[in-house]
């Protein structure tokens, strides 16, 4: 059990001087910025991007600080100084955990923030709500960190709509565009559809269990695994849809390419590498929900010793093939890698239900630093472009680009899991690993299958754009971005190839199994030795993917597959056609409802009984005139004809 | 400050304003604006003072007035309004900072306001049901006057008739329960801890709380709009002049509910728990039904009045819960969304100052134009649909909690209402209003000035002071709901004859 060595430490002092408080202070300092920003220094951009990013750059280094203190041998903590609502059996306080998990993940989050808020300085250069843009990032990095360091349910509840908000402002920053307003919209709506489940699932859990706090529940659950009754799938799927909102999984995955309509950073750092990532991380953090024995209600109980997680695990896979079907017939250059995104969000999902949340986290922060690094680049190409994105009016741009160029081709080579040399063919070896060991040789078919598509689509992609002659004027005069734009792309470059070498699976491991043992026959060539069939198949699929590419895109004039595929092709341009299918059945099923209950209103509540009332009051007052008869003596003899009316019912209910 | 002298600053304010000339206008602002600030920092110190953990009553004051009738002037405060006094002064100053424009018979509107205002907090701390009753009353008819003399839009009259009509005959019908509580219990008193001593010792029978009950359910009920009461609420709020919507949908609504808490709680158990499984269906009538209306509506006056009513539903779902978390949260939600009500409407009347309309066809992209009045209605419309952050959202959270364990389907749907329903008219308001390009009508229309900004940042402040903060709510409204609680879930033999059907019934229901 991950919480079994965890010290709870309640009601203590305040920032007394124990280290795990700097996570306090890593929360609050992208909140101090946004607010600063808001409310003293919004007419500067020099100083709003300089409140953000010495904010985000202050949490990054204090993030390595904790990191080394508490990820290398520290134990883990939890810290809940502050009461929120504490009422009868409900009791929320504010907290934090530190433990490798979230401090692997505040350097992922605070990382990846800060690199993408420094080439923000050259992409948002000279837009007019540049400070708007910093406050709004420093908001969402705040959210985003209270996700990782959130201890109980309630919290992680508060900061995921913190997150939904703080992207929904992002997505419909530049909002005078319809299409970025109605995104935005829709993110924040399909999220809620997620979140709305996820509730139901904490009310669950925390009336079988009495608690919200993560530490409180793994250890009821540790003492008595059938604590939450024949509730206990359901509860764990119930949590898992919010997951699939922020992960964007199927069905709840249409958000996602949509919200490309925001800035390019923005891309980069929620819709690649952080706000997705929530999902897989809150599987990771509540991973002890789906660790009990699988239990149905009476009228699903056909489904036997189906665990949730397998059903989680099935969202996943699924999600990972759909996603990268539709990526292969994508032609703009953000929606394809969005869509990757989606089908990698998948392979962790995938990965968790598995039983692998140590392969899901270790592909988790592998993928965002070389998805990051992919829109970031890909925001490079669009800049020298003139926000040109179709791919088929780039070409031969890499002497052009060649910075953008080569860390492009670095962070595709991740991606599609070049073996040795990139950190992306170790995650997803543990991925496959963990498919194979969890006993679903289906998934790992699937796996692989992916894996091929994938280097498939990211080749196309690159092929397309940097190879070739250039198809556009635009794309023949392209000029390499500016500086602040180019080094957040090598730095990220860096850890696509060193973490390879760094023994991060191992690390992750030893948080879900306090009994693990790293494998004999470590080291870059590791997989090869403890997974042989992980590490081969997943290399082979990376050449027959490339295979496939070059074979079809080399020096291709226009996209030869749609006149291949036929209507299937079709699909795959058209996304399965699922937004067409939501906006037909979805929004008119509750637009008619709204109708019916308007007409119902209008006609019936208003209609007649308003006026029915005010015809009766006027019978009633034409009736009450007879009785006015101005007669004292009948005035009287009604007025004790009425007590005696109210005397009789007092006492017959007495 | 005692709660007499600041139930009696704003009829002092009143009478001053009435003794200055008309045609003295600033004069006259000046005063109300005085009077509402002073009753404000009043009610701050009031509350800040107020020991939290503590049931009892504090800052009580009783002196007899009719012996012979049982009535006497008896105030105080506890958990469970202590938060309400806070609000209704906070709201009462926010709607005399937004009435400066007021040009046509100010004194008489100041008046008015500052009438309502001392009604409202009058009946908030009224412990006599008599005085309860009296200063309810007194809130409610300037309301109607304010409403036909300043009112706008052409469905005006007819929108102030039905308002009128409504909550005259729903007052009329809580007066008829609160008589009959009067008579039947025998205790010769109106007044409430006196006659929580006297029902405690001799209930009434099941069958006359049975009958008392839904009197002042649906008396009081009508008066905060609980379904199908509520058509008279969205069109009069679009009526209204903004100060008066924002006093009474933030304000005088909640006189209802807290009325309705004070009373059947402690006094009529056996009431309550005989109606519960009512109520909990009609709360979803507020949530769900009155969701979708605010979903077709074109207007954003009657958007918002519609989604207010739909927050009333959360706190008749907790009402029923009658548990110690679900009521608190009853409590929490009702100090919130006076404060976002008012917010909300005080908003909407900058719109339609500056724009001429409320109507959101003829509206968009006005968040260039307005950046701070647009970044405040983002606000309020996001925490009206239940961002964490702002007040509303512990209170609703901690309603579906405490709901949860005893009607867990009502919960599934109360929260598709609050997170879905909700969501799709309040991003639906914003999409419209104030994103997409800007008009070109609307692209110089004035933004709020320097101190125009006061009234607003004071309600925004309050609700994400208490959105981050609930404890500072929880801790004093808790131990007042625990003593309430524990009157009404007492089991009497007549409760555990009721209770039992009701209960199988309501397992049965979902």
């Amino acid at each position: 059990m991950e919480h079994a060595n965890t010290t709870v430490t309640a009601a203590a002092p305040a920032f007394s001087s124990r280290p795990e408080d700097l996570a306090w202070f890593i929360l609050l300092l992208p909140l101090i910025a946004a607010a600063g920003i808001a409310f003293f220094v919004r007419k500067s951009n020099v100083l709003s991007a300089v409140f953000s990013i010495g904010a985000v750059l202050a949490a990054f280094f204090l993030s390595v600080g904790l990191f080394i203190t508490f990820g290398i041998g520290g134990e883990a903590t939890v810290t809940t100084p502050f009461s929120w609502i504490h009422v009868g059996d409900l009791n929320v306080n504010l907290g934090v955990t530190v433990d490798r998990l979230s401090v692997l993940m505040l350097l992922v989050v605070t990382g990846v923030s800060a690199l993408v808020q420094i080439y923000s300085i050259g992409y948002m250069h000279g837009d007019r709500s540049f400070s708007r843009f910093f406050s709004s990032l420093s908001l969402f990095t705040f959210s985003m960190l209270g996700i990782v360091l959130a201890d109980n349910f309630v919290m992680m509840f508060v900061f995921w709509e913190l997150v939904g908000l703080s992207s929904y402002l992002l997505i419909g920053f530049w909002y005078e565009k319809p299409s970025a307003g109605d995104a935005a919209k829709k993110a924040f709506l399909t999220n809620r559809i997620g979140d709305f489940g996820f509730l139901i699932g904490i009310l669950m859990v925390w009336a079988a269990t009495g608690s919200v706090s993560f530490a409180g529940i793994a250890h009821k659950l540790g003492a008595d695994p059938a604590a939450l009754g024949s509730m206990a799938s359901i509860a764990g799927l119930l949590v898992f849809c919010g997951a699939m909102g922020k992960s964007a999984q199927f069905p709840l995955h249409v958000w996602l390419p949509d919200a490309m309509e925001g800035p390019t950073p923005v891309s980069a750092l929620i819709h690649a590498a952080t706000m997705v990532a929530a999902g897989v991380y809150m599987l990771c953090r509540t991973f002890f929900l789906y660790q009990v024995p699988a239990a149905w209600p009476g009228p699903l109980s056909f489904l036997g010793s189906i665990s949730a997680l397998d059903i989680i695990a099935v969202i996943g896979g699924f999600t990972a093939l759909l996603a990268a079907l539709i990526a292969i017939q994508q032609n703009d250059i953000k929606r394809i890698l969005a869509y990757s995104t989606l089908s990698q969000l998948g392979y962790m999902v995938m990965a968790v239900g598995c039983g692998g949340p140590d392969a899901a986290m270790y592909h988790l922060t592998t993928h965002a630093g070389f998805k990051a690094l992919l829109f970031l680049g890909a925001g490079s190409v669009i800049h020298a472009c003139h926000h040109e994105q179709d791919i088929w009016k780039m070409g031969g741009l890499w002497s052009k680009l060649p910075v953008t160029f080569r860390t492009f081709a670095i962070g595709t080579a991740a991606l599609a899991g070049l073996p040795i040399l990139t950190s992306g063919f170790y995650s997803k070896d543990a991925i496959l690993d963990a498919a194979i060991t969890g006993g679903h040789p289906v998934l790992f078919g699937l796996g692989v299958l992916v894996a091929a598509m994938t280097t498939f689509y990211m080749l196309r992609l690159v092929i397309v754009a940097f190879f070739g002659a250039p198809r556009t004027e635009a794309a023949g005069h392209a000029h390499e971005s500016p500086n602040s734009m180019i080094w957040p792309l090598i730095v990220l470059a860096v850890p696509s190839v060193a973490v390879a070498w760094l023994p991060l699976g191992d690390f992750l491991s030893a948080h879900f199994n306090p009994h693990f043992h790293p494998h004999e026959g470590g080291g870059i060539f590791g997989p090869f030795n403890h997974a042989p069939l992980a590490a081969t198949f997943g290399t082979g699929a990376l050449l027959f993917g490339a295979a496939a590419a070059f074979h079809l895109y080399w020096n291709a004039p226009k996209d030869p597959l749609p006149g291949q595929l036929g209507l299937i092709g079709r699909a795959m341009k058209n996304r399965f056609y699922f937004d067409e299918i939501y906006d037909g059945v979805l929004v008119p099923l509750h637009d008619m409802l709204a109708r019916l209950a308007d007409w119902f209103d209008r006609w019936i509540v208003s209609g007649l009984i308003i006026r029915g009332v005010h015809g009766s009051t006027e019978l009633v007052g034409r009736a009450l005139r007879l009785v006015q008869t101005g007669n004292l003596q009948t005035y009287t003899f009604m007025f004790a004809a009425g007590v005696a009316v109210v005397v009789m019912i007092a006492l017959k209910l007495k | 400050m005692s709660l007499t002298s600041l139930l009696l600053t704003p009829f002092v304010g009143a009478l001053l304003v009435l003794l200055v000339p008309g045609n003295y206008r600033v004069i006259i602002r000046l005063i109300a604006l005085l009077t509402t600030a002073v009753t404000a920092i009043g009610a701050i110190c009031v509350f800040a003072a107020f020991h939290p953990g503590v049931a009892d009553f504090q800052f009580e004051q009783h002196t007899a007035w009719i012996p012979a009738a049982g009535l006497s002037y008896h105030v105080g405060v506890d958990g469970l309004n202590i938060g309400l006094v806070l609000m209704a002064s906070l709201v009462a100053f926010a709607a005399t900072c937004v009435s400066w424009d007021i040009e046509r018979q100010p004194k008489l509107f100041y008046i008015l306001l500052l009438l309502m205002t001392g009604g409202a907090i009058g009946a908030f701390v009224s412990l006599d049901l008599f005085f309860l009753y009296f200063f309810n009353e007194l809130a409610l008819v300037p309301t109607f006057l304010m409403m036909g003399l300043w009112g706008r839009g052409e469905q005006k009259n007819y929108a102030t008739f039905q308002i009128t009509l409504y909550l005259t005959l729903g007052a009329l019908v809580a007066l008829t329960g609160l008589i009959a509580l009067y008579g039947l219990s025998g205790a010769n008193t109106l007044d409430i801890v006196v006659l929580k001593a006297w029902l405690a010792e001799k209930p009434l029978s099941h069958q006359v709380q049975a009958l008392i009950f839904p009197l002042l359910l649906f008396g009081f009920g009508t008066l905060v709009g609980l379904w199908p009461f509520h058509s008279w609420a969205a069109p009069g709020y679009a009526a209204a002049p903004t100060a008066t919507a924002m006093m009474h949908s933030g304000v005088l609504k909640k006189v209802g509910l807290y009325a309705l808490i004070r009373v059947t709680l402690p006094l009529l158990p056996d009431g309550l728990a005989h109606w519960t499984p009512v109520i909990a269906w009609l709360c979803l009538g507020n949530i769900i039904y009155c969701g979708w209306l605010a979903m077709r509506q074109r207007d954003l006056a009657l958007l918002l009045g519609n989604s207010s009513l739909a927050h009333m539903g959360f706190c008749f779902l907790g009402l029923a819960s009658v548990s110690v978390i679900g009521v608190t949260g009853v409590v929490l939600i009702m100090v919130a969304h006076g404060l976002l009500a008012a917010l909300s409407f005080g908003l909407l009347g900058h719109l339609v100052k500056v724009t001429g309309t409320s109507d959101m066809d003829k509206l968009g992209g006005l968040l260039r134009p307005l950046p701070f009045i647009g970044a405040a209605l983002v606000a309020a419309l996001m925490a009206g649909c239940g961002l964490p952050g702002f007040a509303n959202f512990p209170g609703e959270i901690t309603v579906m909690f405490g709901v949860w364990k005893t009607l867990p389907g009502f919960v599934v749907v109360a929260a598709w209402g609050g997170l879905l329903i909700g969501g799709v008219y309040m991003l639906r308001a914003i999409r419209t209003v104030l994103h997409g390009p800007v008009k070109a009508e609307f692209a110089r229309v004035e933004d709020a000035g320097c101190w125009r900004k006061l009234p607003f940042l004071v309600l925004l402040g309050a609700l994400i002071y208490f959105g981050v903060n609930p404890g500072s709510l929880v801790e004093r409204i808790k131990p007042a709901v625990a003593e309430v609680v524990k009157a009404a879930t007492a089991k009497s033999p007549a409760t555990e004859a009721a209770h039992t059907p009701t209960a199988t019934a309501m397992n049965t229901a979902h």
